[in-house]
This record gives structure tokens, C-alpha cells and sequence, in this order.
């Protein structure tokens, strides 16, 4: 067999990585090679890079609350809601349906006295930390759209996320984790998918127990006993590590090989990519997923052990974990806040299952000294009607409701927007979600306008021909 | 007020006027890139705003610059703008730096003539749309204009009746191209023609080998055998290509892979989801009526109306009454809240999924929008929804299960006469233990508890749970004797009856307790015509299937034809394939879709027909290399200048391997492993326990409860089975390595493999020969061999250091079958 023309052929194992130049995975032995700064590539499309100009944020925790969390009864006070409480709307589309209070208690917190329902008693403790978004509105009225519009940009056509455009924009720091970390996502992947971008820049969902599905319940999934759970078939029970890496070897020098005879195979870049870092994952993800570390009084501020808070709790720790580890961009969802009935049971459960858990990681994210450039934000699709669905729950509404950030530069303890008398729609400082993205792209140092990718002749951006940065939340 | 002013204030009243979503999306993708492309450099706020025009909003562009005004609403010839980009005008050619191509122009032309559609400035693209929901504050935008339904309930049926999916279907006139011999076919001239108007050309032909993995696993799900690929490379007969397409129509894997996609918009799955999971042990029934109506070809819109109302249509014999009563599980499969409070609010909520269902999978229609005010896009008036609402309320829905905590609203079932079906799966001997001895332990602890319980030591309620959950327990296991055999007790099927026929109440808000005006029974006013159905007895879901049915329908065979280009393409001609409605894609070849759907009522509905005309198109044949200046005008290939690559589905990916490792089982497994369990399902609990997912048969026999569907199929992007999904996401993410790399089954599959070629007289050469042969259909280049023969050189070292007790060359062999399935090109179709 002539051995000598083969172009895959290579002496050693440091040659033929050397011949698989895309992205930053080719040059880790992961396990075998430490993380230094001076092996990662220069040229990976995911090594950190610098953005526009200096951003006050680093990195986002983006606490995805799906189902359309109800802003009245949360963080946007009416007073003149619980006035009129019981009366009818007297014309348009909802005539006859009446208006309902929150059966919650707003009450003014921190020096910066923001009003905050007794749903969320421990979050109301970091008031001062807060940015109230209050005048936020959206598209669609509908979820599944207004989802895909707050994690993308477009409700209709298939866009790259918020995250990918992070990664695209900024890169990440650990080349051993996924630069964007999905926890339980709550809808389809376009939610944390590339579209056009590059596959690499895509989302990686984990699942964890007591993840959350689309209406809230708690489920299992995959393993449940041991802590490496949220990321499942970490290990290998078969080969050494080192007999693993000459398997990806060979499996990388075959799509090197498809690479070079199907021309086209826009996607062999994203598989060779999804190889290397699940490789390097496994060497660090155990670590990472093993609580042990932590200390008690740390795992029982998250509200880890106490059946309430423990599933989200785990997950708020875990998120906090990925972005000190250098994961640029972590999503958490969490559903069950589509209250068109039994709102109050609901969203009183829901929330007690997460008030605690957010709280400790803004507290946390502070001791650590990571608040000031980790940029929190917290939200679902859009929020509910102040007046009734029977007579204990809330619609739909896009065209008002309330969204936060904390840490990474923006103002704390702060309200920003404002709806109407009721909370139907924003009136004052309105902030469509292009500009929430627009302005978010903007803490982390990205110019909304410049951020594009040219595809289809086109450059294309997150933004649309949208969006504008709201100054006045920047501290 | 004069004359002069009047007009005036027309005019303006014009040019506020808030655009359709239609115009709005022609604006999206014809005029909002070339916008930004070409124009915004020179006239936008963030540009130059050179002659002080700009283009960046739409009141500033009517505005126009220092020459006037350039856009003349509806006149086009009279626009500036038009000229300008004609260079029709020597002072205004526009951009400068060339003409636009005639296309574009074209599109510009349209778009002045359509009154330049535009979004407001604050990018709500729907924001009219939004109003009359939140019209309650009283700010108003234009209603009047919202695109098909006001406020007032007001439609304007003339306009909404011209989207284009509503619009009666046409043929067109094949194209003339002027393409020397390139088309076959009527489909390769329309294809044609649009590469050409959109300045792209046609790659060259896939090679034999490369065609025939492509068509082997769009049609039947699985690779072809390396014999097969020897036998079609040589055959160099002008009806080979033909021949294979019909082996493959005739084999029943065409069934398994095609019920499948299916099964996908009919949300199919064997637990209800939702707040506890009950089991669903009989829906296996309904997965197997549409994996045999694919194998037998049935006509669709025969499928179609088995599904809908199978127990009201005329049937020859026993045998295929139970098939017809079996299709109507179609409507009783969907996810349900068992544990919902009222009979009234779950009534609701299960009539809505079926609505839902049938709206987006036969017609591509979100009707489901419509259940608590009218539709915000559609032309469906929510009274529209209840009129279909009280056809499925005068149907008897008949789902099973048991009464439980957590389960308020069980059910009968449909039985089936006996003899004229099986009884499904048997349990095996370990299986049937596992069942007896969990029952008997549980039993023990459960006699334990009453005893606790007649002292108050125990809850009662608790107490109660317990009792149910044995007797789900019971009640599974009384199904099979103690051979495991399952007994006549299965002879039972999910499905619909005849109820008594009464209208529904539109229900305010979708309130339950909101009920209001009654609405006859039909079907939504946007169709109209003389071949509508009226509903005079019973509950219309016969009318109902004649509607959906009717060739002048023009959703049902558009739809149709669509999804069945979508899997072969891995794109639909309207890339939206469950929706056709105003926030859907306008069809890329609206002639072809036309053409293709007329011909497919004409040749009788025939799935098979329409694919075997599809895949034996030139079009069908190109490769799926690219080629750079086609790639540079049209990367998605919308224009079929080349095959677009596909990732596998999870199904095909797994029907691969162990179609590698040669322990598929081609044969249908009896029934479903879903069969043995009753009552909630815990993933991890009891229930689960008794699933064994190591069976080698077919994907699509894999039990599919919700919220536990099989990891292999839940990485690689299967959807939510609680919802209709004609369109599974394409992700390439970790996770997926993970699970190859580690997942025990695929090492075992990967052990399996290897073992088959150790097991045949071959050098290991010629072993890693066929193993290429048996993952990817053709012979390693030399460059592939080489790096084979390396790799066991490397392993063998580096595993060296293993404590593992099996033999270096077993697991050599096993980690080189393994990296097969791991390539891209495992799971590529090109």
C-alpha cells in the first residue's frame, strides 16, 4: 500500500493538528495539554477578542423566565391599578373585562426606595443593585413568536441569538467550555441557535434535574443521582483518555478528508468543533458540575437542600460557576409563569421556587466581586394584562411590561420606562426588545450597528434596522 | 374646507396608512437588503443623507430630498425612485456605482405599485396587528388598515382572500427555457427558470454513489448496502435510477420513514405531557394505521379523511372498519392536562389541541389562535373557531386510561372486533417477573400502610394514591397472561365517535365560564365557494373531511406537496411548512408548488407518485458541492442551483449504525414497549423500567412518551411531541459529540460492528474497507486508509496503559467502528 502521497498521513499527533486550523479546539490535548494562554490560537474564531470599544460587562447571566411573568404583580407598581380594582374596561377590544389588583404587596426597598411585590422578598433586598426596565414592549402577543423575538431579534425568519452574537462578537475565555451555555432551554433551538453565523457560535444546552418544562413542572431527565447530571455522558467507561483523543484523531482526519472531497459541507467546521470541545469538556465539566467545593452556608443561601428552591437554587449556583470558569454567555429558563389561571397560587409557588436562588447569586456574583461585570438580566417574552382572565389570572400583553438588569455597569437601584396608569402599555422611555438588545450589546462593549455578518450579500445584524442603546441605565 | 385641502388630507391619510403583512414581508426580503446594500451608505440617518433624502423610514422617503418627492404611491412610472434606478434619468442614476439587476428593479416597481409597504419606525413590524388586543387604553393606530381583522370584528374578505396560500390553485404554463437539454422534467423547467432569473446555473450531477445514499435514505431511512451500491454503480441501463426509486417505493422502510415525518405534525406520542404524564399504551396502534397508509399509498386525501371521521365513512369489512375507526387516533393522541379542574375547562383545552392539530398539520393554518379573540394575523374570526369547536364537541373523544390522582377524566376506549387485529406487544419472562414481584412488594407495603392508616398514622390521601397507583399496576399486568402474552384485553384503540351534535358558544376571553353567542357548526369563512359543505346531522367531522379534502381546498394539497418537497430537500419550497398563513414564507417557485399540487389531486393524491416524480427530476440528481459565485449569490440554495446538505434525523442516524453493525431488525416489533404501563409516568420510576431501549428494531418503534423521549432521538433535534412540527431544527452542538463519544449503546452498537468484521474472512485491510463501505456506501480514499492504519498503530499505544481486561485489538476495533459513526460524514446526506 503506498503510504507516501497520503496527505493525512503525519508523523506526529502535534503535525496533523497543526493541519486542522479551524477554531481553538485543534491545539488542546485536552487532559493532556494545562489551559495556558499562550497555546490558544490566535486565529480561533472563539478566542477572546476585544469588542467595539470598553464594555462595562464581561459576561451575561440571562435568567430567562419563560410564559410571560406578570409585570403587575412583580416590579411595576400600580397604584392606581388596586384603586380601580373590580371595574370594567369600558371600551375597545377587552371591553367588559375588569380590572384586576395585585393580590401581592408592593413595598418600597433599599436607599433607592423601588417599589417590589412581596412575591420576590429576598431580590427586593438587592433593590439598590436593580435596573427596573418598565417600559418594555414587544411584537406578538403569542409565545412561541415573542420567545424567539427576544432570544434572536425576529419572530418570523431565522436569525442568529443574542448569545451567538455575543460569542461572535467578543469570543470566549475558556476554550475548554462551551462559550454559550444553555441550562434547561425552555423552547426550540433557534432560541440559542447560529442561523446564518457559524455553527460553533450556536448555544449548548444542558439539561439539569428539576429542569424545567414549558409549563413549569419539574422533570427528570437523564441521570439523577450523582452531581454530574447536567451534563449527560461526560465519561468514557471504555478507553483511556489518551486512547479516546487517537479515536477524535482518526474521526478528525476523516472530516478533514469529507471536508476537502464534498465541497460544501458548510457544517464539517461545526462538527470538528463540537469534538474538540466536548473532549476538552470532559476533563472539565465534572469538576465544575461538583458542588463540593462549595461550602454549606453558600449552598444554603442558594436555597440548595430545601425542596422550594433546591432545582432552581442548583442552577443559579451553576450558572455562577460556568461564568467564573469563563463561559461568556449562560442562560437559565425557568417556566411556568403563563398565569392565565390560578394566578395566585401559581405565581406565588413559582416565585418562592426562585426569589431565593437569584438573590444568593446576585449576592454571591457581589462577594466575589464579579457583580460589576457580569451583567444579570431577568425576563420573559413579555408580561400579563392588568385586568382579569376570569377571575384569577392575566393574559397576554406585549405592549407593556417589566424586564431587569443588575451588575455589569447599569444603574442600580433604578427604574427606568414607565407603562400607563394600569400597566397595559409603556408610555414613557419605551424600550422595544431591539433596543433591550441593542443596549445590552452595548454594556458589553459591542456597537449594535457595527456588530454584522455578511451573508447573502447582505450585512446582517442582531439589531435589524433597529434598536437604540438606553443611555440612562448606564451607571 | 376647499377641494385642494380634501385631497390633501386624503393623500396623507394614505400615506399613514399601516401597510399589510404581507407588503411588510415583501419589504423583509425584497426591498429592505438592497436598502441596505446599496442605498443606506448615501440616505439614512446613520449615512450621508446625500441631496437630503432619506431612506431609512418611510415618511422620510415620501418626504423625498431636494429634487421632491421620488415615490409616487401606486406609480411607479411616475416615481423617481424607479427611474433613478432605471438610469432612465441622466441626473439621477441610482446607486452609482451601477444598475440594480432588472430582478430587483422589478421588485422595486412592485413595491411602489403595492403603496411602499414599510414598518413603522419603531420596528413593531406587526404593531397595527397588535392593536385591537390591547385597544382597551384607547390608543389607537389605524385599525381601519390592521390587515384582516378590526376591531370591530369587521373583515375585509375581498383583501384577505388574496393571500396567496387562500387564492385558488392555478397551473401555469411550463416555462420555456432556454437550458440545452438541462431539464427532464416540468419541475426542472420551473426550477430553471428561477436559477436564471435569479443568477444562479446548475452544479453538475451527483456522482451514482453519492445519489443513491441520498435517495436510499430519503426514502426508505437507511443507507444502502454496499451490495446494492456495487450493483447501481454498474448498472448502466438508462432505467437504473428508475428502478432503484421504485425498489425503495416498495420496500416497507418507505413506510417507516415516511409515517414518520408524519407522525412528527400529528404530535404523536404514547403519554399525554402536560402537568402528570399519563401512559397512552394503545397509541401505538395509530403509529402503525399511518406507517401502513405510506406503505400502501394510500390516496392522501383518503388518510386524510380516516383520521378525521374513520368511524363515519363506509367500510368493505371488519378488518377495514378497525383500520378506519384506528385512524381517527389521529384526533385523540394529543397532550392533555388529565389533571385539569373541570370537566368544562378540559373539554375545552382537548377540543383546542385538536383544532390546533388539524390546523397546522392539513392545513397549515394556526387556527388555535383564534380561541380567544380573533386571529391577529389570519383572516379567522374567533367565531370561526367555534364553529369548528362544536364539530369536535359533538364527538365523543376516547383516549383510556385509568382514573388516578392526577387523572380526573378517563375514558373509554374504542373497541375493536376481535380477529381483526393484534394484540400487540408480549412481555418477556423477565419482564413479566419485574411486573409481578414490584406488584407483590407493593401490595405488601400497601397492606402495611392500611394497618398505619386504621390507627391515623397515615394520610389518606397518600393512602388513596397508593391504591390507584397498584392498581395501574394491576391493571397493566392483566393485560398479558403469565406467559407474557398479551391477551384480548388489548383489543382496544384511541380514537373519536359520534357524540350527540350540538353547536358551540363562542367563549369570551376563552373563558370557560365567559360562554356566549352559539355558533352553528362549519368552517372558516375565508373559503368560500359552492363546494363548501354544510352541516345539516351529527357532528360534521365527515363534512369537516370533505372540506379539508375538496380539490378546490386550495391549503390541503399546497401543504402537502410541500412537506413532501421539504423532505426531500431538506427545505420546503414554503419554508414555513406548518404555516401558510400571513406570518409564514411566500413560496420561493409559487408556479411549481401550484403545478405540483394540481397534479398530485389529479394522479389521485399518490405520496408515492409525487416522489417518485421528485426524485428522479434533474434537479433531484445535482450534487451538493458548491460552486463559488452561485454559493455567493444564493449560500441557502433557495434556488436549487445544487442539493442543499441535510444533517440525518436521530432515527436515521441510529437505523445507520446499527444497520452498520448489522443487528437492525427489519421486521415490525408487536405492538409497543409503551403497552406494559399505566397511569403517570415517572421518568426513572416503575413505569420506565420496563421500557428496554436496547431492542435493535427500528427508530420509529422506539416508544415516544413525552418528556422522555429516547436521548438519541431528543439530542439530534426531535421536536416536542405536544405540538405539530412539519420542520425539526438542524443543531450541530456538543452534546451530540458527547453522546457518541460515551453513550453506552453506541459503544455497544460500535462492539457489534467491529465484532461482524472480525467475524468475516478478511485481511484488516480489506476489513477497513468494508467498514467504509457499510457506514458511508463507498471505498476509503487512500489518504483515509492511510490514516486507518495509523490510528490502530496509535490506539494499540496509547491503551497500552488501560486496566480494561478486554483484548487491545477488540477495543481497537470497536473505537475505529465508533469513529465512523462519529464523522460528519455519518450523519451528513449530500
Amino acid at each position: 500500500m503506498d503510504c507516501c502521497n497520503n496527505r493525512l498521513i503525519v508523523h506526529n499527533r502535534r503535525d496533523m493538528l497543526r493541519t486542522l486550523s479551524a477554531g481553538f479546539g485543534y491545539l488542546a490535548f485536552a487532559g493532556l495539554a494545562a489551559r495556558t494562554s499562550a497555546q490558544q490560537s490566535t486565529t480561533s474564531p472563539l478566542a477572546p477578542k476585544a469588542g467595539h470599544f470598553a464594555g462595562s460587562a464581561k459576561r451575561v447571566i440571562f435568567l430567562c423566565m419563560d410564559g410571560g411573568p406578570s409585570h403587575v404583580d412583580t416590579f411595576d407598581y400600580k397604584p392606581q391599578l388596586i384603586a380601580d380594582n373590580g371595574k370594567s374596561l369600558s371600551s375597545g377590544f377587552r371591553s367588559g373585562a375588569k380590572l384586576l389588583a395585585s393580590p401581592w404587596k408592593f413595598r418600597q426597598h433599599g436607599k433607592s426606595g423601588l417599589w417590589i411585590s412581596d412575591l420576590f422578598p429576598e431580590v427586593a433586598k438587592q433593590a439598590d443593585e436593580l435596573c427596573l426596565l418598565r417600559g418594555m414592549h414587544t411584537g406578538v402577543p403569542a409565545h412561541a413568536q415573542a420567545a424567539l423575538q427576544m432570544h434572536t431579534g425576529s419572530f418570523q425568519f431565522v436569525r442568529p441569538s443574542l448569545g451567538a452574537w455575543t460569542l461572535y462578537g467578543l469570543g470566549t475565555t475558556n476554550e475548554n467550555l462551551p462559550g454559550f451555555v444553555t441550562l434547561n432551554p425552555a423552547r426550540s433551538a433557534q432560541g440559542y441557535g447560529s442561523a446564518f453565523l457559524p455553527a460553533y457560535y450556536q448555544g449548548s444546552p444542558m439539561r439539569m434535574r428539576g429542569g424545567n418544562n414549558r409549563r413549569g413542572q419539574g422533570q427528570q431527565r437523564g441521570r439523577t443521582d450523582s452531581q454530574s447530571e447536567a451534563v449527560a455522558n461526560i465519561e468514557n467507561s471504555v478507553y483511556t483518555t489518551a486512547g479516546q483523543r487517537e479515536q477524535l484523531d482518526l474521526v478528525q482526519a476523516l472530516n478533514k478528508e469529507r471536508d476537502r472531497r464534498a465541497r460544501g459541507d458548510t457544517n464539517v467546521d461545526g462538527v470538528i468543533e463540537s469534538y474538540e470541545l466536548a473532549f476538552r469538556m470532559q476533563a472539565e465539566v465534572p469538576e465544575l458540575l461538583d458542588f463540593a467545593g462549595e461550602n454549606a452556608k453558600t449552598l444554603a443561601m442558594y436555597g440548595i437542600g430545601t425542596a422550594a428552591t433546591d432545582s432552581f437554587g442548583r442552577q443559579c449556583l451553576l450558572a455562577r460557576r460556568l461564568s467564573e470558569a469563563g463561559v461568556r454567555f449562560v442562560e437559565i429558563s425557568v417556566g411556568g409563569f403563563d398565569t392565565h389561571r390560578n394566578l395566585k397560587a401559581e405565581l406565588d409557588t413559582k416565585c418562592q421556587s426562585i426569589d431565593q436562588p437569584i438573590a444568593a447569586l446576585l449576592t454571591d456574583l457581589k462577594q466575589r466581586g464579579m457583580l460589576k461585570d457580569t451583567l444579570v438580566l431577568w425576563g420573559g417574552e413579555f408580561g400579563r394584562t392588568p385586568y382579569a382572565q376570569g377571575t384569577d389570572g392575566r393574559d397576554h400583553n406585549n405592549k407593556g411590561f417589566t424586564m431587569w438588569a443588575a451588575g455589569g455597569g447599569v444603574r442600580g437601584g433604578f427604574s427606568y420606562g414607565e407603562t400607563d396608569d394600569y400597566g397595559v402599555e409603556a408610555v414613557n422611555d419605551k424600550m422595544h426588545i431591539h433596543d433591550w438588545h441593542a443596549t445590552i450589546l452595548h454594556l458589553l462593549g459591542l456597537d449594535h450597528e457595527r456588530l454584522t455578518y455578511n451573508y447573502a450579500g447582505r450585512d446582517f445584524r442582531l439589531t435589524e434596522v433597529y434598536g437604540k442603546v438606553a443611555n440612562q441605565i448606564i451607571a | 374646507m376647499d377641494i385642494a385641502l380634501c385631497l390633501l388630507s386624503i393623500a396623507l391619510a394614505q400615506s399613514a396608512k399601516v401597510p399589510d403583512a404581507e407588503g411588510l414581508k415583501f419589504f423583509e426580503e425584497k426591498i429592505k437588503p438592497v436598502l441596505a446594500r446599496s442605498c443606506f451608505k448615501c440616505h439614512s440617518a446613520d449615512g450621508k443623507v446625500r441631496g437630503g433624502l432619506r431612506l431609512d423610514t418611510r415618511e422620510l422617503m415620501l418626504e423625498g430630498g431636494a429634487s421632491g418627492p421620488i415615490v409616487i404611491l401606486g406609480k411607479p412610472k411616475e416615481s423617481l425612485l424607479i427611474r433613478a434606478l432605471k438610469y432612465q434619468d441622466p441626473d439621477y442614476q441610482m446607486p452609482p456605482s451601477g444598475p440594480l439587476s432588472g430582478t430587483i428593479i422589478k421588485d422595486f416597481e412592485k413595491w411602489v405599485e403595492m403603496g411602499a409597504p414599510y414598518p413603522s419606525a419603531e420596528g413593531e413590524m406587526m404593531g397595527a396587528a397588535m392593536e385591537p388586543m390591547m385597544g382597551s387604553s384607547g390608543s389607537v393606530v389605524d385599525v381601519a388598515d390592521a390587515p384582516n381583522i378590526r376591531d370591530d370584528g369587521f373583515v375585509d374578505w375581498e383583501k384577505a382572500r388574496q393571500h396567496w396560500s387562500l387564492i385558488p390553485m392555478k397551473s401555469h404554463p411550463t416555462p420555456a427555457v432556454q437550458d440545452e437539454g438541462w431539464s427532464w422534467c416540468d419541475i426542472d423547467r420551473f426550477v430553471f427558470e428561477g436559477m436564471v432569473e435569479n443568477g444562479v446555473a446548475p452544479v453538475a450531477d451527483a456522482e451514482k454513489s453519492v445519489w443513491l445514499r441520498r435517495v436510499t435514505f430519503d426514502l426508505i431511512g437507511l443507507p444502502p448496502t454496499p451490495e446494492e451500491v456495487i450493483a447501481f454503480t454498474r448498472d448502466r441501463s438508462p432505467t437504473a435510477f428508475d428502478r432503484v426509486v421504485d425498489r425503495l417505493l416498495a420496500s416497507s422502510a418507505f413506510g417507516e420513514r415516511w409515517g414518520r415525518h408524519w407522525l412528527d405534525v400529528a404530535r404523536f406520542a404514547e403519554s399525554s405531557g402536560k402537568e402528570v404524564n399519563i401512559a397512552y399504551p394503545y397509541a401505538w396502534r395509530y403509529r402503525n394505521y399511518v406507517i401502513d397508509a405510506f406503505n400502501n399509498d394510500k390516496p392522501y386525501n383518503q388518510f386524510l379523511r380516516e383520521q378525521l371521521a374513520g368511524d363515519l365513512i363506509p367500510s368493505k369489512d371488519l378488518n377495514e372498519r378497525t383500520e378506519h375507526l384506528i385512524a381517527t387516533g389521529f384526533l385523540a393522541v394529543g397532550a392533555k392536562g388529565h389533571n385539569t379542574r373541570g370537566r368544562s375547562q378540559f373539554t375545552a383545552d382537548t377540543i383546542d389541541e385538536q383544532i390546533d392539530a388539524v390546523g397546522q398539520s392539513m392545513l397549515g393554518l394556526t387556527i388555535a389562535c383564534a380561541r380567544c379573540h380573533d386571529h391577529k394575523f389570519d383572516p379567522i374570526p374567533q367565531r370561526d373557531y367555534y364553529a369548528l369547536a362544536g364539530i369536535f364537541l359533538s364527538s365523543k373523544i376516547c383516549y383510556g386510561t385509568e382514573q388516578s390522582a392526577g387523572n380526573n377524566f378517563p375514558s373509554e376506549y374504542i373497541n375493536l372486533p376481535v380477529g381483526t387485529a393484534a394484540n400487540g406487544a408480549k412481555l418477556s419472562p423477565d419482564q413479566i417477573q419485574m411486573a409481578d414481584v414490584t406488584i407483590t412488594r407493593f401490595a405488601e407495603q400497601l397492606a402495611a400502610l392500611e394497618v398505619r392508616a386504621e390507627k391515623g398514622e397515615v394520610d389518606r390521601g397518600n393512602l388513596r394514591n397508593q391504591r390507584q397507583f397498584l392498581g395501574s399496576l394491576e391493571s397493566a399486568r392483566a393485560r398479558f397472561d403469565d406467559a407474557g402474552n398479551p391477551t384480548d384485553a388489548n383489543l382496544v384503540a384511541m380514537g373519536v365517535l359520534e357524540g350527540s351534535g350540538r353547536n358551540a358558544p363562542i367563549l369570551k376571553r376563552g373563558e370557560v365560564n365567559q360562554a356566549g353567542e352559539t355558533v352553528v357548526r362549519g368552517f372558516p369563512q375565508v373559503l368560500e365557494g359552492d363546494w363548501v359543505p354544510t352541516i345539516r346531522t351529527g357532528s360534521g367531522r365527515k363534512e369537516l373531511a370533505q372540506w379539508i379534502t375538496d380539490p378546490m381546498n386550495p391549503l390541503t394539497a399546497r401543504v402537502a406537496v410541500n412537506r413532501v418537497w421539504g423532505h426531500l430537500f431538506g427545505k420546503g419550497l414554503v419554508s414555513t411548512p406548518d404555516n401558510f398563513g400571513v406570518t409564514g414564507m411566500t413560496p420561493t417557485h409559487p408556479e411549481l408548488l401550484d403545478s405540483l399540487a394540481l397534479s398530485f389531486i389529479e394522479r389521485g393524491w399518490s405520496v408515492k407518485s409525487l416522489i417518485r416524480e421528485i426524485t428522479l427530476s434533474h434537479t433531484y440528481r445535482l450534487s451538493s458541492k458548491t460552486e463559488s459565485r452561485s454559493m455567493k449569490m444564493d449560500p441557502d440554495a433557495l434556488w436549487l442551483w445544487r442539493m442543499p446538505q441535510r444533517r440525518l434525523e436521530g432515527e436515521a442516524i441510529r437505523d445507520a449504525m446499527l444497520m452498520a453493525s448489522g443487528e437492525l431488525s427489519r421486521s415490525r416489533p408487536d405492538g409497543s414497549q409503551a403497552q406494559s404501563l399505566e397511569g403517570p409516568i415517572r421518568n426513572g420510576g416503575v413505569m420506565t423500567r420496563l421500557i428496554d431501549s436496547t431492542v435493535p428494531y427500528r427508530s420509529v418503534y422506539m416508544p415516544i412518551l413525552r418528556d422522555v423521549v429516547p436521548e438519541m432521538l431528543e439530542v439530534f433535534d426531535f421536536c416536542d411531541p405536544s405540538l405539530p412540527c412539519g420542520d425539526r431544527a438542524e443543531t450541530t452542538v456538543a452534546s451530540q459529540a458527547l453522546f457518541l463519544m460515551n453513550d453506552a449503546q453506541v459503544i455497544a452498537s460500535a462492539e457489534a460492528f467491529a465484532d461482524r468484521l472480525m467475524a468475516m474472512d478478511l485481511k484488516d485491510l480489506e476489513r477497513i474497507e468494508y467498514a467504509f463501505q457499510l457506514a458511508f456506501g463507498r471505498d476509503p480514499t487512500s489518504s483515509e486508509r492511510g490514516a486507518s492504519r495509523k490510528f490502530f498503530d496509535d490506539f494499540s499505544k496509547a491503551e497500552s496503559a488501560s486496566q480494561s481486561n478486554s483484548p487491545i485489538r477488540e477495543r481497537a476495533w470497536t473505537a475505529f467502528c465508533q469513529s465512523l459513526y462519529l464523522t460528519a460524514e455519518f450523519r451528513t446526506l449530500d
